[in-house]
């Protein structure tokens, strides 16, 4: 062989193995990027503790997927950022029984597949019988899964308050005055303001009895020291304010997050009966892929998942019986109230200040 | 595939040498210039953290003093006798306008407030003189607008506060309904106590900041690639250029700064009051390389420990735009210097080469044609060394070899010669007269071989010794040689026969004429050992191509000749065949005359 073909022979051959690695260097940052880029997005709206980072994270790598979590921390946040886009904003949520109906009437969720959904089979017999929640089926469609409830019970500072407030007049105690915590939402405070002038119907208050409740719940605003919104919060101003007496929104979430916190709390329910959620995962109208979001739906039904939500956050979950409530405690679940928008907007007023007179 | 050490191994020395100090050089050059690059590089870094460190420390200090300032506002406002007339329930109409007229002159002085206002602790925290900022103009609310404030922290807060102490809220965005411009804007309250005149806390002077605003102005003169970031206590993000970053807490979605820049975890932990760290700015989509400097910044009541979170950053790519330089210039150097390298490499390969490439050529031309070629002897060096020895080496061979040619001429003439008379033997003689032969048949020419054997030899020999035998012969073939052209041979065959080639005889009778004159020469006494001798010759003549087509049979037939000679008497010569020739030309060669 010439000697040149010894040279060149090599050379050339090296360099069309270096450019046929570079080409498949290449490709592969090229079609990391593009699965990078093209990975899809699962939207979730939800409530604090119902999509913790390891349970998402764990849910991303099963799936190959990114997961957006966007918290809320009232119902009005929650209707208004469902409706921002027509649900096109997120692909599964979490919301109330009472909540849901306006949703469904608004035609903001669609209809689930349960086929997809196969860890229901693992629910409470009481949970599984989507007919007698209400708010859940419409027209003979699923539209909702629960997930996880609570009564809105009233907590308790045990050194200032040695017994256990028997009713949700206790917010009002000219005793407790500044010394209340309250919540920052309008359809409940409403509610609990009608439970405390003697409503058995408190999220059907009649016009005639609407300025009675707002007058109301200014009072209420008179008697606390501030109101929160996030379970977070709350713990830090019941710390720093010395607070005797607050209605827990969240319910067992947060008596367990007070209690980790080192306070010596207790929990009642009172005797008009605690209000109470049943939180529900839906599919939103505008979902991009709704086989994903039920796949979200079904991975929150897993024992350990479901169970992660009990021993965090103190909440019942739908697979086993809570352990907490007394037997024959009074729980008023909610419905939907004859008009949230109308408390909503009171509820902003009310919350900025504005004297009785002007109502 | 050749392996790499087979054609390693087929460069020469010099190549290799050359190829050595080269790729040395390169690497020492090479390994220097990264050395200082990047030396320099994380200097110009270190420098570039310490200068935004600073940047940092200075923009937290204007922020320190912007709130001061808002603070003696708000305490000028609380301590104005005006004030606290009205706080304690001054039911005249014109106190409180004037102090209306008041905020509105500190909101027309301020752009960056959003609404001054004095609070009563009485009724629940209900706003007593109350001027908002709204599009531009500015608003009093009075009467039933008033609002009550009581369960906002900034009241109760304050409420706790003694007089000349000021609160600080969290940076939020603010949801007061029928806050006018503030509405739904980042903003920060600061707030005092105000004391009646009998020193107890009647109220509160509050001044709502327009965060934007007041940070707008912070940031006015920083360059355009610094970015600036303001957090509150849990990290969230409440300033990012990006504003989708801000406020995510407000949302539902927090932002948080720990989450781009871990490091600055220790400044939310109390564990390091400043950060300097490195994390991905965001420009858009693409994430650029920043440097970030943190400080954590006390606000408030110092009891309180609340603090916010100030930072900047710059990309990585400005603080190295003058390493790129410098990265530039080293690796032109580095090139420069490597180029130099292989220059001095070739040349240093060359000068080792030169020498040993002469040594080289001397070894092949001494083995090729043993002469001594141009060595470098002058050499003070190995290489001179190496050239003196070979250059030894080469003249003890070359003597050798010298005295070798010439005991091989020596021996070889003896092969070829008679030792006695020093004529030509027979074997020489021989290869003549073949070669003679073989160039006449080839030319068509003619020669003639003369044969001479002395008469009576052996009774010299006998009687005077052989000393003087020899002598005979050694005198003998003087007289032949001198009797003959120069161009014909005389050789002694043996005992004392002796034979003359005549080279191109043109005609017979020339032959006859010189053994004519030799019969002659013969008659007379030849001086030997003191004493005169006569030494007769009988001869014989053959002819080519007449007597014979080779060196044998023409030999043969001289001898024939010489034969006839003797048995006719001696003393005479015969040709072998008898030329013919006109009678009378050529004497009869004559009886010999016997002394």
């Amino acid at each position: 062989m010439p000697l040149p073909h010894l040279i060149c022979r090599p050379a050339a051959r090296g360099f069309r193995l270096i450019q046929l690695g570079l080409a498949v260097l290449g490709l592969a940052l090229f079609s990391t990027w593009a699965a990078a880029q093209g990975r899809e997005t699962l939207r979730i709206l939800a409530w604090p503790g119902y999509a913790d980072a390891d349970l998402v994270r764990a849910f991303e790598k099963r799936h190959d997927v990114r997961v957006e979590v966007t918290l809320v921390e009232s119902d009005d946040a929650l209707w208004s950022r469902l409706r921002a886009n027509r649900g096109g904003d997120f692909d599964v949520l979490a919301a109330n029984t009472a909540e849901l109906r306006r949703i469904i009437d608004d035609g903001l969720v669609q209809p689930l597949d349960l086929a997809n959904i196969p860890n229901t089979r693992q629910q409470l017999p009481r949970f599984r019988d989507l007919a007698s929640l209400p708010g859940v089926v419409r027209r003979g469609q699923v539209y909702a899964i629960p997930y996880t409830y609570s009564e809105m019970g009233l907590i308790y500072d045990r050194k200032q308050v040695p017994e256990p407030p028997a009713t949700v007049g206790a917010l009002w105690d000219p005793r407790f005055q500044g010394r209340v915590l309250a919540y920052n939402g309008s359809s409940h405070n409403f509610s609990l303001a009608a439970q405390s002038l003697g409503s058995k119907t408190p999220f059907r208050i009649p016009e005639a009895d609407f300025r009675k409740v707002v007058d109301r719940l200014v009072a209420l605003r008179r008697n606390v020291r501030t109101f929160y919104t996030s379970p977070e919060e709350a713990v830090e101003l019941f710390r720093d304010n010395r607070i005797a007496l607050m209605f827990a929104n969240y319910g067992t979430q947060q008596l367990a997050m007070l209690k980790k916190a080192g306070l010596d709390v207790g929990y009642a329910i009172p005797r008009e009966g605690a209000l109470a959620w049943l939180d529900c995962w839906a599919v939103s109208r505008g979902a991009h892929n709704p086989r994903l979001a039920e796949a979200w739906i079904n991975y929150t039904l897993e024992e350990p998942v479901s169970s992660a939500l009990t021993a965090r956050q103190g909440l019942a979950n739908t697979l086993r019986e809570p352990s907490h409530l007394p037997p024959g405690a009074g729980l008023v679940w909610l419905e939907p109230v004859e008009d949230a928008g109308r408390r909503a907007a009171l509820w902003r007023r009310i919350i900025a200040g504005d004297t009785p007179e002007r109502f | 595939m050749r392996p790499l050490p087979d054609l390693l191994g087929r460069l020469g020395i010099g190549a290799k040498l050359g190829l050595l100090l080269a790729a040395f050089a390169i690497l020492a050059t090479g390994l220097t210039g990264y050395y200082s690059y990047s030396q320099s590089r994380n200097l110009l870094v270190n420098a570039a953290e310490r200068e935004l460190l600073t940047a940092t420390q200075v923009l937290g200090r204007r922020l320190v003093v912007a709130l001061a300032g808002v603070a003696d506002d708000v305490r000028l406002l609380a301590q104005a006798p005006a004030t606290r007339r009205v706080v304690q329930g001054d039911r005249n109409g014109g106190a409180r306008d004037d102090l209306a007229e008041t905020f509105s002159a500190l909101l027309r002085v301020h752009p960056e407030y959003f609404q001054v206002r004095l609070i009563g602790a009485a009724h629940h925290g209900r706003e007593v003189v109350r001027v908002d900022r709204d599009d531009g103009r500015l608003v009093r609310l009075d009467g039933p607008l008033l609002q009550e404030k009581g369960y906002y922290p900034y009241v109760f807060h304050t409420l706790e506060l003694t007089p000349g102490q000021v609160y600080l809220s969290p940076i939020v965005i603010n949801h007061e309904q029928g806050a006018h411009a503030g509405l739904n804007k980042p903003s920060l309250q600061v707030a005092t106590p105000v004391a009646g005149a009998d020193g107890q806390v009647w109220g509160v002077a509050v001044v709502n900041i327009d965060v934007n605003g007041l940070f707008d102005l912070l940031k006015a003169d920083l360059p355009e690639d610094f970015w600036l970031y303001l957090t509150n206590e849990r990290g969230d993000f409440l300033m990012h250029p990006e504003a989708d970053l801000t406020f995510g807490f407000d949302r539902g979605r927090r932002v948080l700064v720990q989450d781009t820049y871990p490091a600055v975890q220790d400044l939310l932990d109390h564990k390091a009051k400043t950060v300097v760290t490195r994390g991905e700015q965001s420009v858009g989509p693409v994430p650029a390389d920043a440097v970030a400097a943190f400080m954590r910044l006390p606000i408030g009541v110092p009891s309180e420990g609340r603090f916010v979170i100030l930072g900047l950053s710059q990309p990585i790519q400005t603080v190295l735009a003058e390493s790129r330089l410098l990265g530039q210039t080293t690796w032109q150097l580095v090139l420069a210097f490597s180029l130099l390298a292989v220059a001095v490499a070739a040349l240093v390969s060359r000068a080792v080469l030169r020498p040993l490439n002469m040594l080289v050529a001397a070894a092949q031309r001494f083995s090729r044609e043993h002469v001594m070629g141009e060595l470098p002897l002058a050499r003070r060096d190995e290489f001179g060394t190496l050239a003196r020895s070979f250059g030894e080496m080469q003249t003890q061979i070359g003597a050798h070899l010298a005295e070798l040619y010439e005991s091989r001429s020596r021996l070889d003439h003896l092969a070829r010669h008679d030792p006695l008379t020093g004529l030509p033997n027979r074997r020489f003689f021989t290869d003549r007269l073949e070669h003679a032969v073989a160039t006449a048949r080839r030319k068509g020419g003619t020669l003639a071989v003369l044969f001479i054997d002395l008469d009576c030899f052996k009774e010299i020999n006998d009687s005077l010794g052989h000393g003087v035998g020899d002598e005979v012969l050694r005198e003998t073939a003087r007289l032949l040689c001198a009797s003959v052209r120069e161009t014909d041979t005389v050789a002694r065959l043996g005992g004392e026969e002796f034979v003359i080639l005549f080279d191109t005889v043109a005609d017979p009778r020339d032959v006859a004429l010189v053994a004519e004159k030799l019969l002659q020469r013969f008659q007379l006494p030849l001086q030997v050992a003191d004493r005169s001798l006569v030494v007769q010759a009988s001869m014989g003549i053959s002819r080519y191509p007449e007597d014979g087509a080779d060196a044998a049979s023409l030999l043969h037939s001289a001898d024939i000749a010489m034969y006839r000679a003797k048995h006719q008497g001696r003393n005479t010569y015969r040709f072998h065949d008898t030329p013919a020739w006109p009678a009378g030309e050529v004497p009869v060669a004559a009886p010999p005359a016997v002394e």
